[in-house]
């Protein structure tokens, strides 16, 4: 699939920055992430825990973990509006219209204290535009959009009557009920099984081609982004090192971090041989190197690479990379 | 019972297996509602120093299989041989020789370890039990030797016998409690989702980790996994279990080049292929796993199953070979 590169750009996020300021030491969670989500596409963010990928999404939601965690850099611009700078006011306005978000836990994202109805229906009221409808039936057709069967049944029911699957199939009814145009899902299925997975993926697809939304979608699992993403961002300690169309990524990855990581994940197919691995761990992000970050793991490591931070280099049709080797010398 | 007749005497034999939770409703005058078949009538064959998968998704049965075979559960029909002796019964000495010999490395390396505890002490635990069983009391210095080896052998460092659980990260947690199930030279070791809490590229470490041990000390894993992948790349026998239900079972590489039964066929196409366009023949499952307390007539599949026919509600299929060591059960291949 060729990403569709007339659409749009519907959220810009530029070198943003999102710090926790603690009595140790400042940890660098978010450090200069800059990329584009245009409307109607599926941008993956990978990376393995850690790297900044969830924090990124709460700076984009201005939802902050307590505890002296703050955005202190960049922009946020949806629709040609910086958000970083609204009022909590504002943000309210946008959260659920405009942006909206999946969580991993469909359990934790539902009040097990009011029924599936009730729920839906402060999302509806609260996020209306017209009226006219009455709002059960809308809450209805909400369930019936996510294909919940027997949806006239199930809006009575608790959180706790219903499977995982179908949970999270409420919860993006509720994500998506003010039709947002950008929705970012935060590694939406790794709590279900394999062939429920699939239907999410499947029905995430096809909400999509109805409403033209973007979705941002968080996961560190590469058979997710083979099948649901157009272009994927590759994260590590903090920064973007890669991103580009899906199919390059995997057939050309030009950081070595990506290839290594790509590299290591068991195949369905071809030899059954050792994995390679990465040896080494990440850097500490409160005591993050000048120069690159994954350079202390990297077996093409050069002086140049622990001196400077490489900066981003275009490597290729809508195709970047944080690397020395592929500067253009 | 053909579905085992391989060579060698296995070293694990689970015949005819059944394990039924009785679902009650009050307390005092308890009355039974009905029964979950939690697992129904499984048998397979563990061989020494080999790894069978055990694949399906939440419900099917592999946890209450892998339970039983550690003898933290008893069944309910059917029986578990070690060496040709069964495990059901053992009690006090017997009991603790054979948790001796059959070990277990759970999915998750923040709980199963005791955070205060230093991790050579854990490791040591096992060693401490057996010597006092043997010999009164363990020769310290025996012991401290062992623990070093067994470190350095998953890759630690000696000195890291010191230190407490939350000075690891996840990947080196998981390398403890691989070491302190290694303590006793089991014979099996039952490893339920040992990769899928790890990172991408932690995961290869551990997997290649696995492998090397089994070629050195001969071990056999029990391999309890819902990656299909994690298990092509372990695994010389799979089972796939679906509401508690052997569905198919081969070699591995038989079965990954010739899915039969439709259920493993759509396990397959749910298996997301890392390659775009890379998945051949896909099948969405309509609908959800049905209750176990209450399974479908006949092929418990057939609720699911694109390919259902008229008589698959009515009659169970049973399990037969369908190639050499391959086994489906399944009306299509009848």
């Amino acid at each position: 699939m060729t990403p569709d590169t007339s659409g749009e750009t519907v959220l810009e996020v530029r070198d943003l920055h999102t710090h926790f300021f603690l009595r140790r030491g400042v940890v660098k969670a978010v450090d200069g992430v800059s990329f584009s989500l245009r409307r109607g596409e599926v941008l993956g963010l990978v990376g393995e825990s850690g790297c900044g990928k969830s924090l990124t999404a709460l700076s984009l939601m201005r939802l902050l973990p307590k505890g002296g965690a703050r955005t202190i850099k960049g922009e946020v611009r949806l629709g040609g509006r910086n958000i970083l700078e609204c009022t909590p006011a504002e943000m309210r306005e946008i959260r659920g219209r405009r942006i909206s978000m999946v969580l991993q836990d469909p359990q934790t994202s539902l009040n097990p204290v009011f029924t599936i109805g009730d729920q839906l229906r402060e999302a509806i009221v609260r996020r209306r535009r017209a009226s006219g409808v009455p709002v059960m039936e809308e809450a209805v057709a909400a369930l019936r959009r996510v294909e919940i069967a027997a949806p006239e049944q199930r809006i009575g029911q608790y959180p706790h009557q219903m499977s995982g699957g179908m949970k999270q199939r409420v919860v993006g009814a509720i994500a998506i009920s003010g039709e947002p145009g950008v929705l970012i899902a935060d590694e939406p299925t790794t709590a279900l099984d394999v062939t429920i997975q699939l239907q999410y993926l499947k029905l995430l697809k096809r909400l999509q081609a109805e409403t033209g939304m973007a979705i941002l979608f968080i996961t560190h699992d590469f058979g997710v982004v083979g099948r649901m993403c157009d272009r994927v961002a590759v994260m590590y300690a903090g920064r973007i090192v890669e991103c580009g169309p899906v199919q390059r990524i995997f057939e050309a990855p030009q950081h070595p971090y990506t290839r290594a990581l790509i590299a290591s994940v068991p195949k369905m197919t071809g030899s059954v041989g050792r994995l390679a691995t990465i040896e080494g761990q990440p850097p500490s992000l409160m005591d993050l190197p000048v120069g690159c970050r994954f350079a202390s793991r990297c077996a093409h490591v050069e002086q140049r690479c622990l001196d400077a931070y490489p900066g981003t280099v275009r490597v290729g049709e809508e195709h970047t990379a944080d690397c020395w080797k592929v500067m253009p010398s | 019972m053909s579905a085992n007749t391989r060579d060698a005497a296995p070293l694990l034999r689970v015949e005819g297996l059944r394990k039924h939770f009785a679902l009650t409703k009050g307390i005092l005058f308890a009355k039974t509602l009905g029964h979950i078949k939690a697992v129904d009538d499984v048998s397979f064959d563990i061989r020494a120093g080999e790894t069978l998968g055990l694949v399906g998704e939440s419900g099917c049965g592999k946890t209450t299989t892998s339970r039983m075979i550690l003898n933290l559960e008893d069944p309910t029909e059917g029986r578990i041989l070690l060496d040709g002796e069964p495990i059901h019964g053992l009690r006090g000495e017997a009991l603790s020789a054979y948790r001796a010999r059959v070990q277990a490395v759970f999915q998750d390396p923040w709980s199963s370890l005791n955070p205060r505890m230093k991790v050579g002490r854990t490791i040591a635990e096992s060693l401490i039990v057996n010597a006092s069983r043997n010999r009164g009391r363990g020769d310290r210095a025996q012991i401290d030797a062992r623990v070093r080896e067994l470190l350095l052998q998953v890759g630690l460092r000696p000195e890291q016998a010191q230190q407490y659980p939350h000075e690891f990260s996840g990947g080196q947690r998981q390398r403890v409690a691989l070491a302190a199930a290694l303590a006793s030279r089991p014979k099996l070791i039952v490893l339920d989702e040992p990769v899928s809490a790890l990172d991408v590229s932690i995961r290869a470490q551990m997997m290649n980790l696995l492998k090397d041990i089994q070629a050195q000390d001969d071990v056999a894993y029990l391999l309890v996994a819902h990656d299909l992948a994690t298990v092509r790349h372990m695994a010389d026998h799979t089972v796939v279990m679906y509401l508690g239900k052997i569905v198919e079972q081969a070699p591995t590489a038989s079965l990954f080049d010739d899915v039969r039964h439709p259920y493993t066929k759509a396990l397959f196409s749910a298996v997301l292929v890392a390659w775009p366009g890379q998945a051949a023949e896909e099948i969405e499952l309509r609908g959800e796993v049905p209750s176990p307390l209450d399974p479908p007539s006949g092929c418990r599949f057939h609720t699911r199953c694109p390919y259902v026919m008229p008589h698959c509600s009515q009659r169970e299929p049973a399990l037969r070979e369908v190639s050499p060591g391959h086994f489906v059960a399944c009306h299509l291949f009848e």
